[in-house]
Order: C-alpha cells, then structure tokens, then sequence
C-alpha cells in the first residue's frame, strides 16, 4: 500500500534515487519513499557501462568525478557490500592531431586539479595494453585511479541499506502527475494513488524532462539511445578501461572476465526508444577491432540499450529550483551519471537536510542556461 | 546480406518444426531450416522410450524412430538444412536474422514468414552448492546416455517425478545405475501411473513431499541432504536426511524457450498452466508480429504430439496467407488438425492445457 504522506518522495530508482534515499536517511531524515515505475535499476543504471573516469573536459565533470572517486574508494566498506569497484585505469587514446592537442589542453587543466594523470607517447600506451593496436596512434592519456564497478550491486546495496533506515521503495509505481499549490509541491499522484508531500526529488533519468513538465519547468534536455554489449567471458587482457573519441567507443574487460563495449551513434536522434539493433553489432564490431584486432576472436554473448540524458554542455543539472518550493532534481547526466550520482547525492542530501549549498550545487543549476554562454565539454562518447 | 529465396525460416528441427517443414514443403514452399544440434528431431532423438498418446501421433513408436517417419514427409528438394546452426537474432522491424552458421560463422539473412519452434529449456532450483559438478538437468543425463552412450555417473539422486523424472530414472537403471532415490516436493507423483509403476516395481524408493536442501562436496557431489516437506511446502525441521551419491539429477519442469520471439518484439503474457510467460499467439500459432508464428513447447511446454500438430498449424497458416493452396483446401486442412488438437487435450491431463489455452484466447496482447 502507498503511504498517504511522505517527507520527501524521490522519483526514480537508479543511481540517483537510491543513493539520494540513502544518505538523506543517514542523516536522519523519516518518511522517504521512492516511487520508480519498473523495477530497481530498470534504467540507465541496470544498462550502463560503470565506467568511473576523472579525465574530462571541464573542471566541473573533473573536480566532481574527483570527490567521487574517494566516494567509491570506501563505498564497499561504507555500504558492507562489495560493489566490484576497481581502480584499473582509463587509457585514452588520440588518432588525430586534433584529440592529441585537446588532450594535452585537457591534462593541464586536470593536473591543476591536482589529478595524477599523464600524457603519453604511443610506445608507452602499448606498454600498458600490449594488445593495443598503436598504428595510428597520436597520443594518449591515462589515469590509473580511474575505474569502474558494478552498477547492479552498487545500486542494490543502496537501496537495501536505504530501506534498513526506514525508507519506503515502491516498485510498478509510475508517476504520472504533480501538483503545485502557491508555488509549492504539495502531492505526487501515482497510478497506485496521491502521496501529499511537501519536497519531491527527480531522479527519474532518461525520462527527467517529462517528470520537470509536470511542474512546468522546461529542461534543456535530450534524451538519446545508447547501446552496449557484453562479450563471452576470457581469460583476463587488459586492465584499463579504453575510450576513443575518434571512434565515438568505450570497451572494459569486467571482473569475470567479459568485454563490456559501447559506443556513440551520432546520427541518433532524440527519443525513448531502448530497442537493439543490428547495425549497432556490425558498427561496434568493426571499430573496436580496430583499435584492438584481438577482440575479433570473442562471441558477443548479448547487446541492449538504454537512455543517456543530455545536456547542452554535457554536465549535470543539479539542486533546486527558484519558482517551485520544494522540487529537486539530480539530472542530465549525460552518460556519466553512475560515476556522479553517489557524490551528488551526498551533496543533495546536504543541501536538504542541512540547507549547507556546495558551490558546484550554484554552478550546475539549471540557472547556468539562462545566460546562455556554458562551457561544453566534449570529452564525452 | 543474403537476398533469400527461401519464402520460410523454421527455427528448430524438433517435431515441431519438421511438421511445420511437412506441411510448408507439401505446398510447394521452400524453406530454410535452422537447428542447433547434429541431426534432427529436437527432444526425441534421446527419448528411447515408447510414445504414450493416440496412435495417429505415433504412440507406441519409440522416439528415437520419430523423426524419420517425419522426415519421409518432406520433400527434400523445397528444403535446405542448416544443422548445428543456431539462430541467435531476429531484430525488427524487417526481421532480419542472424544465424551463426556452422558454430564457425555469422551470416545474416531477412525473411518474410518465419516459425518459431525452439522448444523448452530445464528449469532449474536454488539449494547449497547447486553448482557443483555432478548435478544435471534430465535432459542433459538423456542426450549424455541416449544419444551419446555416456553414464553421468554410478549412484543417483533424482529430484522431480513428473514424467520426465520417471523416464529417465528408469533409462538410468537399464543404463546399470543406481537410482537410490526418487524425491518429489509436491504430495504425490506427478508423472503417468504406468511410468511410476515401472520405477516402483524396480525397488526405487520415491519420497513425496521432500525436496533438495544441499549437495554435499567440495570438487564434485559426494551427497545430498534432503528435507520434508509441510502442506505449506515449507521445511520441517529435524527431517533432514543425508544420501550418498555421486549424481544428482533435475528434473523440475521445462520452461519455454522463446526468447527468439521477444528479441523478435513478440508480445508476451503470463499464463500459469502454459508454463509461465508465453509469447501471445493467435489459434493460427502467429504472435503478435506479423509472420512470425510459434508452435511446439516454445509457445507452453506440452507434448511432441501436440506440437507436432501446432507446427502443422504454423505451416498450414503460411501456406494460405501465401496463396499456395486454395483458401478451401487449407481450412479444410487446419480444421482437422484443430480437431486433433482438441481430442488429443480432452483427457484429464489435457485439463490444464485447455485451460492455458482458454485464457490466452480470451486476452489480447495489449
Ligand atoms: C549504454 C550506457 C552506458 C553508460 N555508461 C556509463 C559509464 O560508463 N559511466 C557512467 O558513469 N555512466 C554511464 N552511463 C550513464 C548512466 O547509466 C546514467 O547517467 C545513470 O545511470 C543515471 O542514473 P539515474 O538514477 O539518474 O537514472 P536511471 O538509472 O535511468 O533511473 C531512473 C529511474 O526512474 C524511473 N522512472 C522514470 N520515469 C518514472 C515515473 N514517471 N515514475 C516512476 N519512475 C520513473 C525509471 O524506470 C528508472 O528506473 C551509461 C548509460 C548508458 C545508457
Ligand atoms: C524424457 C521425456 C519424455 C517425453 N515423452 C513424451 C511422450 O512419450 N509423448 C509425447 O508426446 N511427448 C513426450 N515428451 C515431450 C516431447 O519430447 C516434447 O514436447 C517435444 O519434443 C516438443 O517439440 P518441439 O518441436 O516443440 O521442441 P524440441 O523437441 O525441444 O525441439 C526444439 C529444437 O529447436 C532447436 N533449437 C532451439 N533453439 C534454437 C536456436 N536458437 N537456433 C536453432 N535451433 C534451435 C533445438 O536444438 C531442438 O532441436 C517427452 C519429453 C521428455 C524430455
């Protein structure tokens, strides 16, 4: 049964939406209820590649996945669960002039950061990966803190750690409308029925501009298809996680020994379509082994997809709003929000529970579009 | 990609599927066959057995001997047959298909009309160390002695008395194993009387309302502890039993295997007495997709001599949107079979067929 009211109703159960709960519920906050239309991790969480990289493009994407990586450096410990987090290094490498100039721009930004990354010659690239093809190679960048984990696990034991502190998860709940009353939220209704409540939070990933249309705010947000797939399990290869802009392609050897592999179709357009195609097997296939001929010898075990939302310059939106007392939205993430998510939500959690504002929460709001001159960051595939 | 002249893809060589290939090949279709095993007849290649069921669908003949009889139906020349082949995608919207041809390589192709007949795959349950080498599906324990002459082991446990459980319990025992003990978890014996009584006579002790609580072993089984059961189902306490065995045997029902017809973006339901989530279909055997039909265990497990009559279906139903043969002539044709189908469902162990089937015919997939 749904609960008549709720503190806080937080909309979607990814990543965010647990993790919000979570820590919103250590710092003692009662009657939390997640409301998410499937089931826990149906979105782009239960479908992501878990990548963790602080080698981006802006110092905001850099210095927030910074503060995550210490997050999931202790996030098993904190969590007692072991969420296959591993620090195997991001190995990016540069095919033109272009990337490599990018790169070295990108470097110098991140190690102001204070970021332990380096600038490699192609030789050195190889060392690290022997199986990678150097060829054309102009330059690379790695980062060995960088990483992944395992989003179900991650997410699972967020959800069951919330609900351990009381918070209240409805599955097959669909939200469908909000209503707002002198400027504030004041209930959620659902298809199983109306929850008052006094704050919502929109966690609701690939479909976050549907759930902000409710309270007529408008997000500068896409949602596109992404899609990925999952190699027969091998003996382990390679360590880092390896990204390529030139070939719009990310690949990981997982723990059990799988090849998680996805890439971009820029040709995409807009939508909510989560179907798998064939061209995408042909098109991934052909540029991986590219990059890494000997990926040509591995069965594909299963390929799906799911929704990236996407912002004009590729970071967040993030915090509250000024017209609606109330809505709080961690959204936009734009293919790294599994990284970001928990790190936010910590940020999150402070900023409600607390009132405590972070800087970053002012420079990711949703305010940043309004004077229209944002800072894009296109290291993203 | 490979322009086709093939009109039909049937996936799965089973009874199912030959029928289909029968009744398509009478009609002067050519069709292409597709099949993960060696040779052709899906589960009856390993069913060494007398078929029980009515003597128009080969009762009385041994399993083993079916897929012959079928085969002497089709005309080769309309046929091609891709063996140890395994289609592995049918993606939408033009139902181009991907079969890993030869288990060497991947080659694509697009049909019109294609069937589904995939049959089912062996369920299995969650107890302590259930993967431990030495635990086997039926199905596997038959294709290993049946088909390839190979004991899985020298003293078992089997766990399920439903037909297949019995059947097999008692093809390990001419095969010169020891079954030292049939387990079922429900109150009484699932399977045929004349199956049990078999077992029973041959001194094997059959154990209802107990179930597997662990395999005992570290490198493979050396035992099994098993429990009683409650009316509830639930364990009762200090029932325990320990068994020593090298083997242990599943044989806890199938489930259809059907996932080719979801990736196709097939419609599903759940229906209980069909054997769970089933794609939707109409009595034509055609999903919710357009030209792609289902027919056999993949569409709810029952048995060969209905599936074959479903792939007969399947066929027929092509053969007439196709204009093959005259519209008269394939409803004549269809009615029979459904007539078939019908008296072959009216014994008491059809009861629960023809109430799955009730229930599907009375829900859309929307
Ligand atoms: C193929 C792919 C690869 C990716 N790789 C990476 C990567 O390597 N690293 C990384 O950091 N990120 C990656 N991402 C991005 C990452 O998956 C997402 O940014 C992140 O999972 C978003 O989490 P979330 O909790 O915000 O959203 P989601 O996980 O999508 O959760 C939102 C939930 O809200 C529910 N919902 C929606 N509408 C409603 C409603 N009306 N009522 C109730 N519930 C609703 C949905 O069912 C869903 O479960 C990838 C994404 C994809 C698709
Ligand atoms: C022990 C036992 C005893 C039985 N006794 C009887 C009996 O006495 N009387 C009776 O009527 N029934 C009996 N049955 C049931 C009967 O065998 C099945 O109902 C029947 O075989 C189902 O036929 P089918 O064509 O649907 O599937 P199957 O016979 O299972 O054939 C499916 C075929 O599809 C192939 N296939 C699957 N997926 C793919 C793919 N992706 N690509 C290519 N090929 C694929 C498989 O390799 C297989 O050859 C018995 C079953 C068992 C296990």
């Amino acid at each position: 049964m749904l609960p008549k009211t709720a503190d806080i109703v937080i909309i979607g159960g990814g990543i965010n939406g647990t993790s919000l709960a979570y820590y919103l519920a250590k710092k003692g906050i009662k009657n939390i209820v997640i409301l998410e239309k499937n089931f826990v991790c149906s979105g782009a969480t239960g479908r992501c590649g878990a990548g963790i990289r602080q080698q981006w493009g802006t110092p905001e994407n850099t210095s927030l996945a910074m503060e995550a990586v210490k997050l999931f450096e202790t996030l098993s410990e904190e969590l007692d669960w072991d969420i296959e987090y591993e620090q195997c290094g991001y190995l990016i490498p540069a095919f033109t002039d272009e990337f490599a100039d990018q790169f070295s721009k990108n470097v110098r930004m991140q190690k102001k950061l204070g970021l332990d990354v380096s600038y490699l010659t192609p030789q050195e690239a190889k060392d690290i990966v022997p199986d990678l093809c150097v060829d054309n190679v102009r330059a690379a960048t790695y980062c060995s803190t960088d990483g992944g984990g395992n989003p179900l696990l991650t997410t699972y034991a967020y959800a069951h750690r919330a609900k351990e502190l009381g918070v209240k998860i409805h599955t097959k709940t669909e939200v469908t409308d909000i209503t707002v009353s002198g400027g504030n939220i004041t209930s959620v209704v659902t298809d199983k029925g109306t929850i008052s409540t006094p704050m919502i939070f929109n966690a609701a990933g690939g479909h976050s501009q549907e759930i902000a249309a409710m309270v007529d705010i408008d997000l500068p947000i896409n949602s596109y298809r992404h899609q990925i797939l999952v190699t027969e399990p091998v003996e382990h290869f390679f360590d880092p996680m390896i990204i390529s802009f030139d070939y719009n392609i990310y690949f990981r050897q997982v723990k059990h020994g799988s090849i998680l592999m996805g890439c971009s179709d820029t040709s995409e357009k807009p939508g909510y379509d989560t179907t798998s195609t064939l061209d995408f097997i042909k098109d991934i296939t052909t540029r991986s082994i590219k990059i890494m001929p000997k990926l040509k010898k591995l069965n594909v075990l299963r390929q799906w997809a799911g929704l990236y939302n996407v912002t004009p310059d590729a970071m967040p939106i993030i915090g509250d709003v000024a017209d609606v007392g109330g809505y709080f939205q961690a959204v936009g993430f734009s293919g790294h929000g599994y990284m970001l998510g928990p790190k936010v939500a910590t940020l999150m959690a402070e900023l409600i529970a607390d009132g405590k504002r972070d800087e970053i929460i002012d420079r990711l709001s949703l305010e940043r579009f309004k004077s229209g001159n944002i800072t894009v960051d296109s290291s993203v595939c | 990609m490979k322009t086709d002249s093939f009109d039909v893809l049937v996936i799965g060589g089973g009874p199912a599927g030959l029928c289909a290939c029968a009744e398509l090949s009478r009609c002067g279709i050519k069709v292409l066959l597709v099949d993960e095993g060696p040779v052709l007849g899906g589960q009856l290649v390993k069913q060494t057995h007398k078929f029980f069921g009515s003597r128009e669908h080969y009762a009385g003949v041994r399993g083993i001997e079916i897929p012959d009889k079928l085969q002497e139906e089709i005309d080769e020349k309309l046929i091609t047959v891709y063996s140890s082949s395994t289609v592995v995608g049918i993606y939408p919207p033009n139902n181009n298909v991907l079969i890993y041809r030869d288990q060497k390589k991947v080659e694509e192709h697009s049909f019109k009309y294609i069937i589904i007949a995939t049959g089912a795959s062996e369920n299995m349950i969650l107890f302590e160390n259930n993967d431990l080498p030495g635990i086997y599906g039926a199905g596997a324990v038959q294709t290993l002695m049946n088909q390839y002459g190979i004991i899985p082991g020298k003293n078992m446990l089997m766990v399920g008395a439903g037909n297949i459980g019995l059947i097999v319990s008692y093809q390990l025992l001419q095969a010169g194993c020891r079954v030292k003990k049939l387990i079922e978890a429900a109150p009484s014996i699932g399977g045929y009387l004349v199956h049990a009584s078999k077992i029973i006579r041959m001194g094997i002790p059959v154990q209802t309302s107990t179930t597997i609580l662990k395999a005992i072993g570290t490198e493979k089984v050396e035992g099994a502890i098993t429990v009683k059961l409650d009316e509830n189902w639930n364990q009762i306490e200090g029932t325990e039993e320990e068994i020593e065995v090298d083997t242990i045997c599943l044989s806890v029902g199938l489930a259809p295997s059907y996932k080719l017809a979801v990736h196709a973006g097939c419609k599903q339901i759940f229906i209980r007495e069909l054997g769970g989530m089933i794609p939707w279909r109409n009595s034509s055997q055609e999903t919710s997709v357009n030209g792609i039909y289902i027919a056999g265990d993949a569409c709810g497990v029952e048995e060969a001599s209905s599936a074959m009559i479903e792939g007969r279906l399947a066929g027929l139903n092509i053969a007439k949107c196709m204009k093959r043969l005259s519209e008269k002539a394939c409803n004549e044709k269809i009615d029979d079979n459904l007539i078939s189908l019908d008296k072959l469902r009216s014994g008491p162990f059809g009861e629960r067929i023809v109430e799955g089937i009730r229930k599907l015919e009375g829900k859309s997939y929307e």
